[in-house]
């Protein structure tokens, strides 16, 4: 099977709110988590087959990701070698289908990880080399998770395995699928594979088969089935598959049902009557309103405003903003000598690591401010847009930095994320879910836009994550529901607004 | 005409001395931890020229922004795209930049960031400059070329617009020492008829001394100073300061290339005005070539 990879993602992510996927409630919190299918089963039973079935079949679910523990063209999940055992491994003689030979702690550590909506970075592993890689493999933002494992459903009693009657792991699964095989028919797939794939003789793959292959499979494997929810055939499973994904879509459905009232920060949601003192948090800080910026707001707010201008005095507005926002991070003691020998008390930059996330379209307008004044970090981006259906955000596209993707470097980062203007907050509430969600301290990021709507979504956008920082040009008294210019969908603009920033920038 | 409201004035004043005597017309950005850190970056002599362009262009922003925050605005009303009225100001009178050769080179670049196609003139003036290639030979006296009879700073070139006595100037020189070259610079956009009032004179880092000199004889041209720094030296240098900005932000010297070429119509010199340095040609010129030149 080419492209048999232990790890595998549909198109890309995610809609944190729209039909099936993540929910958030007012307060910032995640109402429910992904949903995780667990599928064991023997080497070579058709449990990647059945976890494929099970994705083509939940088809209309944003994401869905397979996450394989143990598989033969790309395994993931075999723990670091020492030299001996490359050497046996090369050998074929080397029990890749011992639960030993698995790293059971990191698996469970990434299916909880995802489970729980944050990032996890899959290990690597390189069958030519018989090693884990260096590199890893990001994943984010998966609705529903599909575990294929080997041994996890084991006994209690073998050592150094995590078990099934840990409750905490056992909540990992919301449901457990064994996929039942006889053993014949496994040893012949098994067989056709590895002479197809691995160029390996009949002999070798027998042998390995009797001395490890099939004990394992009866000690460790086969006893599994007795925690399964159900018990699928290996062959001609059309209807038990059909069955699962049923299942799985129900329950999503159940959970979407039940949390639509409580939805946080929707385009459908009203605005508040009465706006919120701004003014008085100390978190958020709208830039002094200078005879200066209310000239640039006017040339802005203008429609009459040609393109050159529009982009000339963005730029220099958001030049203004990211330096303004600048005080927001932390500073220490420096001295240092100047040319004339002279010794200067002053002041540094006190963080370990610092970057930029952009929403796009909109929030890349900030971008080249964003350069002015911070170089040489990288920018990621997010890509959201409203549901054309029900105007829900939907996260179409994540590129973060690569220290926003592994959880312990995201802890020590400060993020600049920039977005036009916050309306119904609806995108800047799914971002900054989405950085808290990779483990960026709350009080670590700080938003940077042009223009924040009263009457918007920021009254919920503070009172779930107080602690982000927010800087902002100015403050519009409110939002009206009007058509958009072309499409005539339902959107609420802000009053009196830049219109549509990214489209006249850009366009 | 909307009152100007200057988003913070000298009480703002940051530098350990001389707070409570700085001139009224003197008007500082915010001491805040960022800004000192911006500082003790460009000061730093082991700061590479990249860092100390990229990190004194961020505070020359801020200076012109501030600076613009003096000028006039009125009141103006625009429909935006939604519909709705606003009711904003619109930028009053043109502005012309002016930067002292050559240290107020390296400012050019932050004042057209902020400051859409804004014309900017340069001005020369003798002291500005460390000194001179002369017949192909470098020079480090300037006896021939101050003037004798004052030895004070002399001007050696300006080019301005010719409505320039209608605009507010901007005048852009980044270290504020003893105020010499600045003072001539303000002289020579007076004789231009340039009011002192439609003056703002925006500099990185100036000294008490010079502040006080120059205020006192300019008391109604405001100074945007983004930090007074404690005092001046026995050389008339900075202290802490940042050394000499102009050689540190331009190219190095062996980079010459002519760039103007000017005549000093009261010597019968020509000049070419190179990177670093003039070239100075003694040269009899007859009337009708002299225009060619300027």
């Amino acid at each position: 099977m080419a492209g048999h990879h232990g790890l595998e993602f549909l198109p890309l992510p995610i809609s944190v709110s729209a039909k099936g996927g993540i929910r958030y409630g007012q307060d910032g919190n995640r109402l429910h988590d992904a949903f995780v299918i667990g599928i064991g089963g023997g080497s070579a039973s058709g449990k990647t087959h059945v976890a494929r079935q099970i994705v083509k079949s939940l088809g209309s679910i944003p994401t869905v990701l397979i996450l394989s523990q143990a598989n033969y063209s790309f395994d993931s999940f075999y723990k670091y070698h020492t030299p001996e055992e490359i050497k046996l491994a090369f050998e074929s003689k080397f029990d890749f289908d011992h639960p030993q030979a698995i790293d059971m702690p990191m698996f469970a550590a990434c299916l909880g990880d995802l489970k729980a909506c944050r990032q996890a970075n899959i290990p690597v592993y390189s069958f030519a080399e018989h090693q884990r890689l260096d590199e890893s493999k990001y994943a984010y933002g998966a609705t529903v998770i599909i575990g294929i494992f080997e041994i996890i459903l084991t006994r209690p009693k073998a050592e150094g395995i995590m078990a099934l009657h840990d409750p905490a792991l056992r909540d990992l699964y919301d449901l457990k699928v064994f996929v039942q095989c006889d053993s014949d028919l496994m040893l012949a797939r098994r067989i056709a594979r590895d002479v197809n794939e691995r160029g390996r003789s009949v002999d070798g793959i027998l042998e390995q088969y009797l001395r490890y292959v099939k004990p394992s499979y009866d000690n460790f494997v086969r006893p599994t089935a007795v925690f399964a929810d159900i018990i699928v055939p290996g062959q001609n499973n059309a209807v038990a598959i059909d069955l699962i994904s049923t299942h799985t879509r129900r329950k999503l459905q159940e959970r979407s049902n039940s949390f639509r009232p409580k939805m946080a920060a929707s385009a459908l949601n009203p605005p508040t009557v009465l706006g919120v003192p701004l003014e008085n948090d100390p978190n958020l800080m709208i830039l002094p309103s200078t005879p200066q910026l209310k000239g640039i707001f006017t040339i802005l707010r203008s429609k009459d405003t040609s393109s050159q201008d529009f982009i000339f005095f963005t730029d220099r507005l958001s030049t203004l903003l990211v330096e303004h926002a600048q005080q927001f991070l932390p500073y220490s003691a420096q001295s240092v000598i100047t040319p004339v020998d002279a010794e200067s008390h002053g002041k540094k930059l006190d963080v370990e690591r610092l970057c930029g996330v952009s929403i796009q379209r909109s929030g890349s307008t900030l971008e080249r401010g964003f350069r002015r004044v911070i170089n040489n970090v990288p920018v990621g981006t997010l890509l959201i847009q409203s549901n054309s259906m029900d105007g829900e955000p939907l996260l179409l596209h994540v590129k973060l930095p690569v220290f926003l993707r592994r959880r312990s470097s995201a802890e020590n980062t400060w993020v600049f994320l920039l977005d036009a203007q916050i309306g119904t907050g609806a995108a800047a509430f799914m971002s900054l879910r989405i950085l808290l969600d990779h483990g960026v301290k709350q009080d670590h990021i700080i938003f940077v836009t042009f223009l924040i709507a009263r009457t918007g979504g920021i009254t919920t956008l503070r009172r779930a994550f107080p602690h982000v920082k927010i800087v902002c040009g100015t403050v519009d008294k409110e939002m009206r529901e009007g058509n958009e210019h072309g499409s005539g969908r339902k959107i609420w603009a802000m009053e009196p607004g830049i219109g549509q920033i990214g489209d006249r920038y850009y366009l | 005409m909307i009152p100007n409201a200057p988003s913070h004035n000298h009480t703002h004043a940051n530098s350990s001395a001389n707070n409570r005597t700085l001139p009224p017309s003197v008007f500082t950005l915010p001491p805040t931890a960022q800004l000192e850190a911006l500082y003790t970056i460009i000061r730093n002599k082991d700061t590479s020229r990249g860092d100390l362009l990229f990190y004194s262009d961020r505070i020359i922003r801020l200076l012109v922004e501030e600076g613009l925050n003096h000028l006039p605005v009125i009141k103006k009303s625009v429909v935006t795209p939604t519909g709705a009225t606003y009711d904003g100001v619109g930028f009053e009178g043109k502005i012309c930049g002016v930067s002292i050769l050559r240290a107020g080179e390296a400012m050019e670049a932050g004042l057209r960031e902020v400051c859409r196609s804004m014309r900017i003139s340069k001005i020369l003036i003798k002291g500005a400059l460390k000194h001179l290639v002369y017949m192909g030979r470098r020079i480090n006296s300037w006896d021939g070329f101050q003037d004798e009879e004052t030895a004070q700073p002399k001007l050696f070139y300006s080019k301005f617009p010719q409505d320039i006595a209608k605009r507010y100037v901007l005048l852009l020189d980044p270290m504020l020492a003893t105020g010499g070259s600045a003072m001539k610079a303000v002289d020579v956009l007076m004789e231009h008829g340039v009011g002192e009032e439609r003056i703002i004179f925006i500099n990185l880092i100036s000294s008490p001394e010079g502040l006080k000199t120059f205020c006192a004889k300019f008391p109604r041209l405001k100074v945007i100073t983004g930090w007074i720094d404690q005092g001046l030296n026995e050389k008339a240098y900075i202290i802490p300061g940042l050394g000499d900005f102009g050689e540190r932000s331009g190219s190095v010297e062996q980079e010459w290339g002519w760039e103007e070429m000017v005549f000093d119509g009261s010597t019968g010199r020509i000049a070419w005005l190179a990177r670093h340095s003039i070239f100075v040609h003694d040269a009899t010129l007859d009337d009708a070539s002299v225009p060619l030149f300027l």
